[in-house]
């Protein structure tokens, strides 16, 4: 059997599937999560580009970076759980293989702006360009996302 | 002004998204439907019974047509599941269809399957 079908013949995968309750739950947390990660990495990024200048710039960062993280963390959690009902069907939808590959993207861009951020150089314009394409990549990540339920 | 004519462009782009996202979103509700009934007999091209949706594809003379059923807990507990249809079972549903008649897609209260009669929407279902 392929992969993704021992994922769908999983018990709680099939509970999930049939379930009155539990998929929209694992759903509301999906959008949740989603609202708390767009909605944090944005102030980030805007902190970045220079706006928000009157909040403290270490405290600030620190907050938002750690709610993303963590909602990142639900978000994928939810996610794998809405895809495991239906994942031979997601994995060949190309709009599914576009989410992820601009989260694979979102995320090596986030790796190297820690790496650029921790270097020693006058790097603010690079910051601010990759502070810029994390808002795109995100936002585009949710068109995406979105457009999932409607394939 | 810049700022107006700014916002004019964002308003014609989510304009736009919501013509092109509309007709997708059909299948919540039944505005979407005609209000008189529809007859369906095919067989079964495909059948997905869960969450989100559930759905059959049924091909009618080499045209595939897709088909809404209940919520996939109210559609299970109606009886019709996967475990008493399959691809290429004939079938009959009985619902109702687009308003769009270039769209093949109906949605369905009745499924007749294998000499078996569900009633997935049973206080839609034609007066018999």
């Amino acid at each position: 059997m392929e992969p993704f079908q021992v994922i769908e013949q999983l018990t709680f995968v099939r509970l999930l599937k049939a379930s009155f309750v539990a998929y929209p739950v694992v759903n509301a947390v999906h959008i949740a999560a989603i609202g708390a990660l767009l909605t944090s990495v944005t102030l980030l990024d805007l902190r970045i580009l220079g706006a928000l200048r009157t909040l403290p710039e270490r405290p600030f960062m620190v907050l938002m970076r750690k709610v993303a993280l963590l909602a990142f963390g639900a978000a994928a959690l939810s996610g794998l759980l809405l895809f495991s009902v239906r994942a031979s069907h997601y994995a060949q939808l190309p709009v599914f293989l576009a989410k992820m590959a601009l989260i694979a993207l979102a995320g090596t861009n986030f790796v190297v702006f820690a790496a650029v951020e921790s270097g020693k150089q006058g790097h603010g314009l690079a910051l601010r360009f990759l502070a810029l394409l994390s808002i795109v990549l995100w936002c585009a990540t949710l068109l995406c996302g979105r457009f999932i339920g409607f394939l | 002004m810049e700022i107006l004519s700014k916002r004019f462009h964002l308003a014609g782009a989510l304009a736009a998204l919501a013509m092109f996202t509309l007709p997708a979103l059909a299948h919540h509700g039944w505005s979407w439907t005609q209000d008189g009934f529809f007859e369906l007999t095919g067989t079964i091209a495909d059948i997905y019974i869960g969450n989100p949706h559930a759905t059959l594809d049924v091909d009618v003379e080499g045209d595939i047509w897709r088909v809404e059923l209940a919520p996939p807990a109210r559609t299970i507990a109606a009886g019709f599941t996967d475990e008493v249809a399959k691809k290429g079972d004939e079938v009959v549903a009985i619902g109702n269809r687009s308003r769009d008649d270039t769209e093949r897609r109906m949605k369905a209260v009745r499924i007749t399957v294998n000499g078996k009669t569900y009633d997935v929407y049973s206080d839609r279902v034609p007066p018999s």
